[in-house]
């Protein structure tokens, strides 16, 4: 250290207190942030896990609009409780997809990362309708309006491509396609066709019927679409239990 | 690239984080604490906020 | 005197000190009554009515921000103009700039808010404005780093008063942070609608390292700053120790912006991040405390004014919050309290000890100091200032004390076992037990939002006083004039 260093300049310098701040206010987040952009193990590698599918991608819109987040983590923690619970800890890999996370900070209500599959599509409309008539002491609001708004689906082309541009496969040329249907077979890849998109959300609803109404897509069939996906893709039962250990 | 890498390791990161915290917070409290003069000519600042009282409300009533 | 008081005008730009202070209080009304409406959701869901423009998840953002950016930002913006002004001996740099902030940020606060009610939000806690909102922001924000650091320049005054360092800090920081956690593609030009530039794990990380230091920086550093000009001018006497808030400044400033991934303990981010965060959150408590310190320090050679000065008990009380709350959050960044504490009330408790009882109850302080100053007059009604601080403190007592009962009884629940090895309650039944703190967590609030509107009630009063003042005192002078 230089003593003929005068912390005066610095005092009497608004410029020079300005850069300093700046650079004593930096170091963390550069130490912190920037390397998980690059190790490899800040992600672990598993099968399975792929965007999500127009129609559900929709149904995520709708749980951020909602502001599910505030109430609802999609995180599980590595404790025994959490496993009997909610099941296998969350991993990195499930939320690669996910612009923007939303593993939450709070559960006012019950962690929802591996949620899809557990209720049926009918117990979902009716909770979310009206969640005392399920569950008596919930706190949670009635959501009547997602049964009763018509799903807004003209613009899932430009939501889709907006994601391609953030780094989500959806694919808009042949190559593209073709390297999606490599990776992720081709019923999967045939929906995240950004050309296809509006005609394999459509498909998708009415196969499903998730609202439990043929007479046209509301936003609860995207919302409920999107609530049975949420940790399915991976199948644990392929891996041994201590698979991703070594990725904490 | 590589220097990024080398800061992912916390054997690297935590150590080297120690030291620069430490020299530079050594050097901060020797240069507040660490002469008699500069320490009245810092403590004189303190009366910054009190130079401008002439325009106070404080004498009123 | 007369004669000193207009100058006084002249020389500083008071016009918008005063109008961030009036809208710091009416933001501070409209943010704690949605604060006490929606804990009351949590308690009496029916509340909800039905609505999605009401209901909990829309609302919520409303509330914090509100709170955090209108009554936080403004009384900020009020204090940091008023302090730079009177420590540099200068004028601001530009009215029109100045004034520019302030329109630009009541436009931002304000349709941050009705947006969250129609649905548009990045759903990133509190940085839930979307895309359009986070221009505006940035724009304004450059004008005020322009207008502060500018009037710096101008100063009469050689050395810079450690006030105005943690201000600059504050504004450097949340310049940082608005900027890359807000980092989102647009889906179209016309659309409010964007997705977040990162995602999974690198955009939780980016959250939080956002989301902490908003706190750290835009709750703390900032009222720090408040704190230094502020705490001394209401005690009468010089700031304990000068070196000590250097010293303070640059490890407060260093060590906080790595502690934000203790948010995300036993989560899928690499461990070594948020052990990292952790150590730095335990050393982070020496030099909050050194600030704490030397504010008590400070306070503590004029305790016969504690006795007969409620300005002087707002501020004693926000800095033994500070000091317990700075205290309360180390301990819950380790990762074995986290396990248990992460996910539940106990947070929600924590984050009011520093938002109620240090942020709020020192702004509380400061805005009754400068209020009187800046029309020329007295408070209208002390009497009101103490029920003010009674309300306020029984308020945030009841809160904490419930979020702690009903935080650590959640994580108690959700992790106990029976006889068999399996789970003693199902989530509802923890939901269950909640109900007695939810209520008594929204009655607190309601203490504190009945002071809130004792307070602006009171600096309504004082300003209608002190425009009385001034024109009855043009009236004399014209008099003179007229007859001279």
């Amino acid at each position: 250290m230089n003593f003929n260093f005068k912390h005066e300049w610095i005092e009497t310098n608004i410029g020079l207190l300005a850069v300093l701040t700046m650079l004593a206010i930096s170091v963390g987040g550069l130490v912190e942030i920037t390397p998980l952009f690059f190790i490899d193990k800040t992600i672990e590698k598993v099968d399975g896990v792929r965007p999500y599918t127009p129609l559900e991608q929709r149904g995520r819109d709708i749980y951020q609009r909602e502001g599910c987040y505030l109430c609802h983590s999609q995180m599980i923690r590595p404790f025994r409780d959490e496993k009997l619970r909610y099941g296998h800890y969350s991993l990195a890999a499930e939320s690669q997809y996910d612009h923007p996370f939303q593993w939450g900070s709070k559960r006012t209500g019950p962690d929802l990362a591996r949620v899809g599959g557990k209720y049926s599509n009918e117990w979902h409309v009716q909770h979310l309708t009206a969640p005392r008539s399920m569950v008596p002491e919930s706190v949670m609001p009635n959501y009547p309006w997602l049964k009763a708004t018509p799903l807004d689906t003209s613009d899932i082309a430009e939501r889709m491509k907006a994601l391609r541009k953030v780094g989500v496969p959806y694919s808009l040329t042949d190559t593209e396609y073709k390297a999606n249907v490599a990776k992720f077979g081709e019923t999967v890849a045939k929906q995240l066709h950004i050309p296809n998109a509006q005609q394999s959300l459509i498909e998708q609803a009415n196969f499903g019927n998730y609202d439990g109404d043929r007479s046209g897509i509301s936003e609860m069939d995207a919302l409920v679409a999107y609530l049975q996906v949420l940790g399915t893709m991976v199948d644990f039962g392929k891996y041994k239990d201590d698979a991703f250990v070594n990725d904490r | 690239m590589d220097l990024l890498m080398w800061f992912s390791k916390p054997e690297n990161t935590k150590p080297l984080g120690l030291v620069i915290f430490f020299v530079t917070f050594i050097g901060i409290v020797i240069y507040a604490y660490g002469s008699k003069k500069r320490s009245d000519q810092l403590e004189s600042y303190r009366n910054i906020p009190f130079l401008d009282d002439q325009e106070d409300t404080k004498d009123k009533q | 005197m007369a004669v000193t008081t207009y100058s006084g005008a002249e020389q500083y730009n008071f016009e918008v000190v005063k109008k961030f202070a009036i809208m710091s209080i009416v933001w501070a009304v409209i943010g704690m009554f949605v604060g006490v409406y929606i804990a009351s959701e949590l308690a009496w869901p029916f509340l909800n009515f039905d609505s999605p423009y009401i209901s909990f998840g829309r609302f919520r953002p409303v509330h914090t921000t509100s709170v955090i950016f209108g009554f936080g930002g403004s009384a900020l913006f009020a204090t940091s103009y008023y302090v730079v002004q009177r420590t540099c001996q200068t004028r601001l740099i530009s009215d029109g700039l100045a004034s520019f902030t302030f329109w630009g940020w009541m436009a931002a606060i304000a349709l941050a808010d009705f947006s969250y009610m129609l649905g548009y939000t990045q759903s990133r806690e509190y940085a839930e404005m979307e895309w359009p909102i986070d221009i505006l922001i940035e724009v304004v924000w450059v004008a005020y780093l322009t207008v502060f650091v500018g009037t710096i320049m101008r100063r009469k005054q050689p050395h810079i008063y450690v006030a105005n360092w943690f201000y600059l800090a504050f504004i450097l920081a949340t310049a940082l942070l608005h900027t890359f956690n807000n980092l989102a593609m647009p889906i179209d030009l016309f659309s409010m609608k964007s997705y977040s530039l990162f995602s999974g794990v690198q955009d939780a990380m980016t959250q939080w390292w956002y989301g902490h230091n908003a706190v750290g920086f835009f709750l703390t550093a900032a009222f720090l700053g408040m704190m230094y000009y502020f705490v001394p001018k209401q005690a009468g006497r010089p700031i304990y120790s000068y070196r000590l808030s250097i010293v303070h400044f640059w490890a407060l400033g260093f060590m906080y912006m790595w502690v934000g991934a203790h948010h995300l303990h036993w989560t899928a981010l690499p461990d070594w991040t948020s052990s990292l965060a952790a150590a730095f959150s335990i050393l982070l408590l020496m030099p909050s405390w050194g600030g704490m310190i030397n504010g008590i320090m400070t306070l503590s050679g004029a305790w016969d004014k504690l006795r007969t000065d409620p300005i002087m008990r707002f501020m004693i009380v926000a800095l033994s919050f500070y000091g317990m709350s700075t205290f309360e959050g180390p301990m819950m960044s380790l990762k074995e309290v986290n396990a248990l504490s992460h996910y539940t009330d106990w947070t929600v408790g924590h984050v009011h000890s520093g938002a109620l009882g240090w942020v709020a109850m020192i702004t509380f302080g400061s805005l009754y100091h400068m209020m009187p100053k800046l029309w020329d007059t007295k408070m209208y009604s002390r009497k009101l200032i103490e029920w003010h601080f009674w309300l306020a403190t029984i308020g945030i007592v009841l809160y904490i004390v419930a979020m702690w009962i009903s935080g650590i009884t959640q994580g108690l629940m959700w992790r106990a076992f029976d006889e068999f090895g399996n789970l003693q309650y199902s989530f509802v039944e923890s939901v269950a037990a909640m109900h007695p703190f939810y209520a008594m967590r929204a009655i607190g609030g309601m203490f504190f939002l009945t002071g809130m509107v004792m307070m602006a009630f009171n600096v309504f009063m004082t300003i209608r006083q002190g425009k009385r003042e001034s024109a009855a005192l043009e009236a004399k002078l014209a008099a003179k004039l007229a007859h001279a």
